[in-house]
């Protein structure tokens, strides 16, 4: 392996050079743009840019206003045009509040008793088919009772659409409120807070209702004071199916019986588990839902019995959101929408019903329902419609009146958005609804709609009231009902799309700033490409051939623009890995190409250069001992660049990927039906080669020290942590989390972060800044400080780099899923080839090349680590991998690792990549200065990453602004723009890694310096 | 680049083929395509690949390499059924370093893709690698002229440009054409390989039309500095 910190190389390549090395630099110095001011401009570009984004995401994502307070009496009035005081209702006990909205409402309540049965992540599917069709026989036969209940007409059963992001907590908000909250709930999933808004629970608190809450805790972190007696279990370990269900199951015998409560929440969230460790065709979900499907019987048998006792109860079963065919949740897939809705009780027994009839409704739709059939408000900010199929045990005029009830509501709702919008005008100006004009207006359409809903609705009244041919009273009446559906419905549909309403103005602002900082960004790149470039003209006439543009730059150009164009299409967005797979191998295939071009006008020219070479080698021979060999085998950068290009093939097969092609069979999905003995062997030999590898790498360094063995040992004993966690840790069981794996996973994480630390801190003192091997050589025209000081410096930064590096891919090594060991080692080994590759060739492709090339590499990654623009690949499981008490910030600290595995590994790669690039521009022997050398070292490394990054996130930020009306502004493009976020703050702490460890190693060589010369001087005086 | 001396020579000689035997020559390599296009009859492509794409390499194979075996490098020491041999050799050379190329940037690896891959990379073998084997040969030089893009503004002999730019032209349609794939338009061209050998025969095709036009430009070039 041809990898070694390769600082002296320079002097054999760029011997031509040395002769005007003291003016070159005074040039330099004049040219180049100090180190100083461009960090300085660089740090405030970023802030630009953090302060742009933040702006637009305030914009972008608004927390959605809602109305504060409750609904009381008054939604038992119809709403008036005259701006509502802050008239409130006087605070009545519970049982005269009951009285009062029972007079009020003039509909009856239904029901009596509630009984909420929520099955996390059951998909509809399982239960009522799809597309009219029954669901399979195994599931048919997993849940009997239920199907019983369905096929018996006992029951209703509808496909409950939730609301991107499909996460429990928004989930479970948005059914007892009725509201669609803003996207960002999903970043609070993590960090549950008490519930404030207007909600079906609080409304039968008030009324006096007693509630009992079995099931997972969120629920009692959303209303920490509301039920009567509660037992939570916490959804923290997720490779538990068992226990969480046992721990709600077990009450359900005392709780049936008990006579004292009125609503009951049970939230099974086993189920959810399950398709999170083996998915929807999982071994365990067929047991896991004959229990659930016992405990609907248990609840139905004990609710029915109760019935007797003419308590009627209502027992509703819905899940929260559906699973994708993994088992995960987050995106807007049909897979994951799709959850249930299924009524049980007297007012939808039925003589004739289809139960597979694919019926289609909103999860919102079940607060208005729950709220008219219990007698209670609706809450102030539903934008649900009621089911009707719900009240048929109600009398026509009854069910009129319901609506009636629920367009008030929405009416306030939409009056608090539109305050120009007035009912009392609509009905009173527009009374000629049966003329079908076509309203134009938002408002028109609204009013028109509704003012033929009241319309028909009186109509119906006086029909029901004057005579009693009820054939004609029936037909009015269904008018009525078709009308005030109409106009539900569509102003459901309009509020929920005004919650994605944006301040126009912010959004183009913060757009500005982004801009602005980009071109700064790229301005700031600029003067360091022209500083460069004025500094090689002026001193060496053979970069002139070098002025125009290569293949691989104009190609990286090209491609970047084909990248931001591809942004704007949603069907690109979904499958964005074969963008980055398709560019990056395309550039390598350049890199090919080029080598193999290089490799012919090698041959053409052989001999003129061999003889150059020798004359070299003659002049430098003190230098062999240490140097990479001029006449290595060509053929060796072929290798690498083979090696890049097929590892990205295996990646590119190893996931799938992508939104739409989700079902194509891959690697992953191939091992994943194998034995899990073949995964943990594939994750053994991984750990195993980043083990070897480091030790390789470390032995490069030919440095036997105590901190180089000290960091192999801890380095092996992290590897050892790594295999007993994969030997312990299994797979599709249903034990509980095993405490030794946790504790595993905690030694590895305080060795991993002691070594590391160590390292930064001591590799700069440990390289001598003094080296023998030059010492003898002093007198010869070469500067030998100058030599000594990069070497150690290299040395020192190759040293950080690598255990960077290693630490980093033991570390995803335990925390990604088993079937991701593999992938992790191949962007590894991508990594290594393209730094040997770029260190072999230092002058076939520019620096700013390679730089792109790793970080596209990076991106290419992070697609092949099975990532995908949805929400829903995000890895749970792995982020509570060694924590052992609840923690949001841990834990989302372990999923952003987890995430961006492949461009920090990239970004850290880049560590070494510094210690072994070309340093084409050297300093003046007699003057060392630091701060160049660390301009050299780390200006495009941090610089380029910055840009690209820029470049993306600000055309992105641009497609979603013009998107912000497409259909698929939430389901695409809006996930996909966390994801460039989260990739924004992922690049800027790789080059602030970069940055500093470049800094702090200058900082301590200049220091070393400066004492040495200081005692030098000391002692040659004395 | 370096400007080789031995290059320009051969190149003055080999600027005796007119613009009009280039025309010629581009015209015999279309109508071979032409031919298997009319025979395999119209969007057999998209209905069934394998064949349509064999049609295509047998038909095209036998044309290209007579047309550039005629046109092969320095004649009085090569005879035409020695560069006809080259390039016969040639053909599963180009086939497998094209196949290599596409399988590295996502091209399928199933087993039911195999025939249409191994016919495809033949075509494409025809584009760009045989008619560099049948008149470069073992001329390194030519090879990295004919790789490097260079030929587009330094002047350079006709044969060059008729190699060079339809074979670029093939290499970068494939290349181009290989962008819908992954679209969720579900139309049956989506598939691998046809939407790729579009874009590789349109591509070929405009670098034919490039060639002539560089020819032409090249020729009147000279003119004037004969003058």
């Amino acid at each position: 392996m041809g990898l070694r910190p390769s600082c002296t190389c320079v002097f054999l390549f760029g011997s031509g050079q040395q002769r005007s090395s003291g003016d070159r630099h005074r040039a330099m110095g004049a040219a180049s743009p100090s180190g100083a001011a461009l960090a300085g401009w660089t740090v405030a570009a970023v802030l630009l840019q953090v302060a742009g984004l933040s702006l637009f995401i305030y914009g972008f994502f608004p927390v959605k206003p809602t109305l504060p307070g409750f609904s009381g009496a008054e939604s038992y009035r119809a709403p008036s045009c005259a701006p509502v005081g802050g008239r409130e209702d006087p605070a009545l006990p519970p049982d005269q509040l009951r009285s009062l909205y029972r007079e009020l409402s003039e509909v009856p309540r239904v029901y009596d008793r509630l009984v909420l049965m929520v099955i996390d992540g059951l998909p509809a599917e399982f239960v009522l088919g799809r597309g009219g069709k029954p669901p399979s026989k195994e599931m048919m036969e997993a849940m009997p009772y239920t199907q019983s209940l369905l096929t018996g007409c006992r029951a209703v059963g509808y496909h409950a659409k939730a609301a991107p992001p499909t996460v429990t907590m928004p989930r479970l908000k948005s059914m007892v409120s009725g509201a669609i909250g803003g996207f960002l709930d999903v970043a609070l999933n993590f960090n549950t807070q008490a519930f404030l808004d207007d909600n079906l629970l609080d409304q039968l608190h008030r009324v006096g209702y007693k509630l009992v809450m079995l099931g997972d805790e969120t629920w009692i972190k959303l209303f920490p004071t509301l039920f009567h007696r509660q037992d939570g279990v916490s959804s923290f370990y997720v490779k538990d199916t068992v226990e969480v269900d046992f721990n709600v199951s077990r009450h359900l015998d005392s709780e049936l019986a008990a006579k004292d409560w009125d609503a009951l929440v049970l939230h099974y969230l086993g189920l959810d588990h399950v398709g999170h460790i083996g998915g929807r065709q999982s071994v365990l979900m067929t047991p896991k839902l004959k229990e659930m499907d016992d405990v609907i019987r248990r609840v139905h048998a004990a609710v029915t019995s109760l019935h007797e006792n003419s308590e009627r109860t209502l027992l509703v079963v819905i899940s929260d959101h559906g699973m994708t065919e993994v088992g995960n949740h987050g995106g807007s897939s049909y897979e994951e929408t799709d959850s249930l809705a299924l009524f049980i009780g007297h007012s939808v027994e039925n003589s004739y019903c289809s139960p597979y009839d694919q019926k289609e409704t909103l999860q919102v739709d079940l607060t208005p329902t729950l709220a008219l059939l219990f007698g209670i408000p609706i809450p102030k900010n539903n934008i649900g419609v009621l089911l009707p199929e719900l009240f048929n045990s109600l009398s026509d005029d009854q069910k009129l009146r319901t609506l009636e009830l629920n367009s008030w509501q929405i009416l306030r709702l939409l009056q608090e958005q539109k305050p120009a919008f007035c009912s009392e005008n609509c009905v009173n100006l527009k009374d000629d609804f049966r003329v079908d004009m076509l309203p134009e207006s938002i408002d028109e359409k609204l009013c028109h709609l509704l003012s033929k809903a009241f319309a028909s609705h009186r109509s119906s009244l006086l029909h029901q009231d004057s005579d009693f041919r009820s054939v004609e009273a029936t037909g009015h009446s269904r008018t009525a009902l078709n009308a005030y559906s109409d106009f539900l419905r569509y102003a459901s549909e309009w509020l929920s799309h005004r919650a994605t309403d944006k301040p126009l103005y912010v959004l183009v602002s913060a757009i500005s700033l982004m801009i602005i900082s980009c071109f700064s960004l790229a301005g700031i790149i600029f003067c360091v490409f022209e500083g460069k470039s004025q500094s090689q003209v002026e001193h060496n006439s053979e970069c002139d051939s070098d002025k125009h543009w290569h293949l691989d730059e104009a190609f990286i150009l090209m491609g970047i623009i084909l990248y931001v164009a591809s942004l704007g299409s949603s069907s690109f967005v979904e499958e964005e890995q074969y963008i980055w797979h398709f560019l990056t191998s395309t550039l390598y295939l350049i890199f090919l190409i080029k080598t193999v071009q290089s490799m012919l006008k090698d041959s053409n020219s052989t001999l003129v250069q061999r003889a150059e070479a020798e004359i070299l080698r003659r002049n430098n021979s003190y230098l062999t001992s240490y140097k990479l060999t001029p006449g290595q085998p060509i053929g060796r950068k072929l290798y690498t660049i083979l090696i890049i290009l097929v590892a990205g093939r295996i990646l590119r097969a190893w996931h799938q990927g992508g939104i739409n092609w989700v079902h194509f069979s891959d690697i992953s999905k191939i091992l994943t039906q194998c034995d899990s003995s073949i995964v943990k062997s594939l994750q053994i030999i991984s750990v195993l080669v980043v083990m070897m590898l480091y030790a390789v790498s470390l032995n490069l360094l030919r440095a036997r020290r105590m901190l180089v063995i000290g960091l192999w040992l801890s380095h092996l004993s992290c590897g050892l942590l790594v295999m007993l966690h994969i030997w312990k840790s299994q797979v599709n069981t249903s034990v509980l989390m095993n405490h030794s794996t946790t504790s595993i996973a905690q030694i590895f994480y305080v060795i991993a972060s002691i070594s590391i630390t160590c390292t930064v801190f001591l590799s700069p003192w440990i390289f001598p800044i003094h080296s023998k091997e030059a010492e003898p050589t002093s007198s010869s025209g070469f500067n030998p400080q100058k030599a000594i000081h990069l070497h150690g410096i290299n040395h020192s930064v190759f040293l950080t780099g690598i255990t960077y590096t290693m630490f980093w891919c033991l570390l995803q090594l335990l925390l990604q899923q088993p079937i991701n060991a593999i992938p992790v080692l191949l962007i590894l080994l991508q990594l290594i080839s393209s730094v040997i590759h770029f260190s072999l060739n230092k002058s076939l492709h520019r620096q700013w090349v390679q730089v792109v090339a790793m970080q596209f590499l990076g991106m290419t990654g992070h697609f092949g680590l099975g990532n995908t623009n949805s929400l829903a690949s995000i890895d749970v499981a792995g982020a509570f991998i060694g924590i052992s008490s609840y923690s949001t910030v841990l834990s989302g600290i372990l999923m952003f690792i987890i995430t961006y595995g492949s461009p920090l590994l990239l970004y850290l790669g880049m560590v070494v990549y510094m210690s072994v690039k070309e340093s084409d521009d050297i300093c003046t022997p007699w003057q060392i200065r630091w701060s160049s050398i660390l301009g050299k070292m780390i200006a495009l490394p941090c610089l380029l990453p910055l840009v690209i990054n820029s470049i993306a996130l600000t055309s992105y930020t641009i497609v979603l602004l013009l998107m912000r009306n497409h259909l698929f502004v939430w389901s695409v493009f809006s996930p996909k723009y966390l994801y460039v976020c989260a990739t924004t703050v992922c690049t800027y702490a790789g080059v602030s890694i970069i940055a500093m460890t470049a800094a702090y190693t200058c900082a301590v060589f200049s220091f070393r310096t400066r004492v040495f010369s200081f005692r030098t001087r000391k002692y040659r005086s004395m | 680049m370096p400007y080789d001396p031995r290059g320009s020579a051969m190149g003055a000689e080999a600027t005796q083929i007119s613009a009009l035997t280039a025309a010629a020559a581009h015209a015999l390599c279309l109508a071979g395509l032409a031919v298997a296009h009319s025979l395999a009859g119209r969007g057999a492509l998209v209905s069934d690949p394998a064949l349509a794409l064999r049609l295509l390499v047998v038909c095209e194979a036998p044309l290209v390499i007579v047309v550039f075996s005629l046109l092969r490098r320095d004649p009085k020491h090569c005879s035409f059924l020695k560069a006809a041999a080259r390039g016969l050799l040639g053909l599963p050379i180009g086939a497998l370093l094209n196949a290599f190329g596409a399988v590295v940037l996502g091209a399928p690896v199933g087993i039911k893709f195999w025939t249409a891959t191994i016919y495809w990379s033949l075509l494409m073998s025809l584009f760009t690698f045989v008619p560099a084997a049948c008149v470069f040969g073992a001329s390194k030089v030519d090879w990295q002229n004919a790789l490097s893009y260079s030929i587009y503004f330094t002047s350079s002999d006709v044969v060059e440009y008729m190699i060079s730019v339809p074979s670029h032209g093939a290499v970068i349609g494939a290349w181009l054409g290989a962008w819908p794939m992954p679209l969720d338009w579900e139309r049956p061209w989506q598939e691998w390989p046809i939407c790729v050998t579009y874009g590789a025969i349109a591509g070929h095709l405009i670098g034919m039309v490039l060639s002539l036009i560089l020819i032409v430009a090249h020729r009147r070039r000279v003119r004037v500095k004969a003058d």
